[in-house]
């Protein structure tokens, strides 16, 4: 198993990731949905971080090592392949994986286009994130 | 060729009598096409067959002046010509008796022999004398000429005695008298130095004057005969057959001249009439010179030409009523398939549109009940997790608040599926008091998140004084919602919408939706309202919203205008009735 590390981000997003390390940043604008899954792969031994817009999640990056972005697409202030296309050109290779509500064919095409390693419609399936999870880690050991 | 038949014949029977598809009708743009092709024949008919009426029936008119001036014409000239024959008649035979009387003495004219030879002369040098006699002024005939055996006859008592004693010359009318025979008696009286006269009494041979007057009768519509001045016949006359006695036609007013009068026949048949009252130089006489003439006889001409006209007419008025029932059937047909195409077009567009709000609407359903889900999914999965991964777990208080989560998410996904049934209901429902600012704040629930995510900014203004309107909740829904859409879909991310009602008058709302997107321009602001009229690429928009959205706020019996600056934005003002009869919506 992973090690076991559950942070809590409750006040402010940025200043809690900043400088930190993290397995998975979990970018979703529904606070509670964002938390809990970041509860459940806490649970399973991934660090996670939490960002609410994608203004911050960008900042996140920029202070921070993350392996994973777990991105939602409707966020308050940018739109998900916004951010999408910003971690593309400035951290290829961090992975991003899809996460949304109701993706289109259409989006999923655009965003598997733009580099993202995996479009997944919520709710979501744990098991399946936790073999991306695995496979990835597999893949950089 | 019989399948041409059917198919012209098809074309020709009125489809739009009966209209088949009762849901069509409020789509049709012309009501009473019975009407419309009621009145389009008889425009036409109308304007087609008036003249040729009326020009026949001038036609008539004229053709039967001008006849009637004819046969008074023709008439008159032979009643002139046959009274200058009897006259002349008359007055040779009267000259030459004058002659004898005054030439002759009374002694040789009562020798018998004598007058027997006076008699022989005139009859070779005139004809027409039937006898000769001699009557002395007590009346008594003493000498006689002639077949008869009249000597020694008293003729005192007579009128044309009396007449000529007293007129010196007489002209009988014609009558039987002694010899049964019908005869003109015309005598002269011959004053003697001794105041006493005798006169010369002649009998004209009524033969002659009826040969005479028959050469002029022409054709067998015309009578001609000599009447008195009584009306009764001294001729015989083809017209009265059966009356011989007396004219049936009226005693006509002397004049000198010829003259023409039309009249009607015992049958009641039109005639026209010469007449001449016939006077010699020397003498008076008692004959009126009648010439009848029947008008049909000498209207037989036109008479078969006007039914050749009748026919023609007949037969030109029915062709031209079947070309233009044919023309007015065939060309509201085509007009009725016109419309019921478009109404039908019309129709089947406002279901589509119905069922794409109701898509959409799902489609948002679908997104807002799915983050709920989501959220309770993750929770769960979490709570399970605490489970099975860590059973300590069992007894903590943060469960509580976990589970708190799971409730809440649940009751998140309550409220969207309520709002979606009471959407949904409403589609069926008809008229009902309704608040204007909860069907609005409803219909942009379903708007709430796309407006967050795009920044834009909604002010809602519907002052607490509004009033409840009576309306069909499903309609306004839907037409609050297109213009919404449209709203929408004309603005940029962290523009603003606008929606604010007031009231305008005491019986109507006027509700404005204002956003300050792109706008539209002039050229296109009066066709927004059009079918099909769209400025979206193709196959993005099927120009139909805004003009089902103008239908469904006509059924309101509302009214929707619109204001357009471009780059400026554009504001929809929607005016609805408080109240609304129930029947009409």
């Amino acid at each position: 198993m992973f090690h076991i590390k559950y942070v809590k981000l409750r006040v402010n997003p940025k200043n809690s990731c900043k400088m930190k390390q993290y397995d998975i940043l979990i970018v979703d604008d529904e606070r509670r949905y964002a938390e809990m899954l970041a509860r459940r792969l806490g649970l399973r031994g991934l660090i996670c971080g939490v960002c609410y817009d994608g203004k911050a999640a960008i900042d996140t990056l920029n202070d921070s090592l993350v392996s994973v972005v777990i991105l939602d697409l409707q966020l308050p202030d940018l739109y998900g392949t916004d951010v999408l296309k910003k971690i593309k050109k400035y951290q290829p290779e961090t992975t991003v994986i899809i996460l949304t509500g109701h993706g289109t064919e259409k989006d999923r095409q655009e965003c598997m286009t733009l580099g993202a390693h995996t479009f997944m419609n919520k709710p979501l399936d744990i098991s399946r994130l936790l073999a991306i999870m695995s496979e990835l880690k597999a893949r950089s050991v | 060729m019989t399948n041409l038949f059917t198919k012209f014949l098809e074309s020709l029977a009125p489809r739009f009598l009966h209209r088949d598809d009762e849901q069509l009708n409020p789509y049709y743009s012309h009501r009473d096409y019975r009407q419309m092709w009621g009145m389009g024949i008889f425009v036409l008919l109308t304007t087609c067959l008036l003249p040729l009426f009326l020009m026949t029936l001038i036609y008539y008119q004229l053709i039967e002046r001008s006849i009637d001036t004819e046969s008074l014409l023709r008439t008159e000239r032979v009643a002139s010509n046959a009274r200058r024959a009897v006259t002349y008649l008359l007055e040779e035979r009267l000259a030459a008796l004058t002659f004898t009387v005054n030439e002759m003495s009374y002694a040789e004219l009562s020798n018998h022999e004598f007058l027997s030879e006076v008699l022989r002369n005139l009859k070779l040098g005139f004809g027409g004398l039937a006898d000769l006699s001699v009557i002395t002024d007590t009346g008594k005939q003493v000498a006689y000429a002639g077949p008869y055996p009249l000597k020694g006859k008293d003729y005192s008592s007579q009128p044309w005695f009396m007449e000529c004693k007293q007129n010196n010359i007489c002209v009988s009318e014609i009558f039987t008298g002694y010899r049964d025979v019908p005869h003109i008696v015309v005598a002269v009286k011959s004053q003697q130095p001794n105041e006493r006269f005798f006169m010369l009494r002649a009998t004209l041979d009524t033969a002659r004057l009826v040969q005479t007057l028959s050469t002029y009768k022409t054709g067998a519509h015309a009578d001609i005969f000599l009447t008195n001045r009584e009306g009764v016949l001294q001729t015989p006359s083809h017209y009265h057959l059966s009356n011989s006695d007396r004219s049936t036609l009226p005693v006509p007013q002397f004049s000198e001249r010829t003259q023409t009068m039309t009249a009607s026949d015992s049958e009641g048949q039109p005639i026209v009439v010469g007449y001449a009252y016939i006077t010699t130089n020397i003498a008076p006489t008692p004959f009126i010179l009648m010439v009848v003439k029947e008008k049909a006889g000498m209207m037989r001409i036109w008479l078969d030409l006007r039914r050749q006209i009748n026919w023609f007419f007949a037969a030109s008025a029915i062709i031209i009523a079947v070309v233009i029932i044919m023309t007015s059937t065939s060309m509201v047909n085509k007009l009725f398939r016109t419309d019921q195409e478009k109404a039908h077009t019309m129709m089947v567009a406002e279901r589509n549109a119905q069922l794409a709000s109701i898509g959409q609407l799902a489609a948002g359903v679908a997104h807002e009940v799915n983050n709920p889900l989501a959220l309770i999914n993750e929770t769960a999965g979490y709570v399970k997790d605490l489970f099975t991964i860590k059973h300590q777990y069992q007894e903590d208080p943060e469960l509580v608040e976990h589970i708190d989560s799971i409730l809440e998410a649940v009751d998140r996904c309550g409220t969207i599926t309520r709002q979606l049934l009471g959407f949904a209901r409403h589609f069926d429902v008809k008229t009902q008091r309704i608040d204007l600012g909860n069907l609005v704040s409803d219909v942009l629930n379903f708007h709430k998140k796309e407006a967050e995510y795009r920044n834009i900014g909604i002010h809602v203004d519907i002052p607490e004084n509004i009033p409840l309107i009576e309306t069909d909740r499903g309609k306004l829904q839907q037409v609050i919602l297109n213009l919404v859409n449209n709203a929408f879909q004309a603005i940029n991310n962290g523009c603003s919408l606008d929606i604010r009602a007031e009231m305008a008058g005491p019986e109507r709302v006027q509700l404005s939706i204002r956003d300050n997107g792109c706008g539209i321009s002039e050229e296109h602001l009066e066709k927004v309202f059009d079918p099909f009229f769209t400025t979206k690429k193709e196959g993005k928009g099927t120009g139909l919203g805004l003009s089902i959205t103008y239908g469904l706020v006509q059924k309101l019996h509302g009214n929707i205008s619109v204001q357009s600056k471009t780059g400026e934005g554009t504001t929809f003002v929607v005016t609805l009735p408080v109240q609304v009869e129930k029947d009409s919506v």
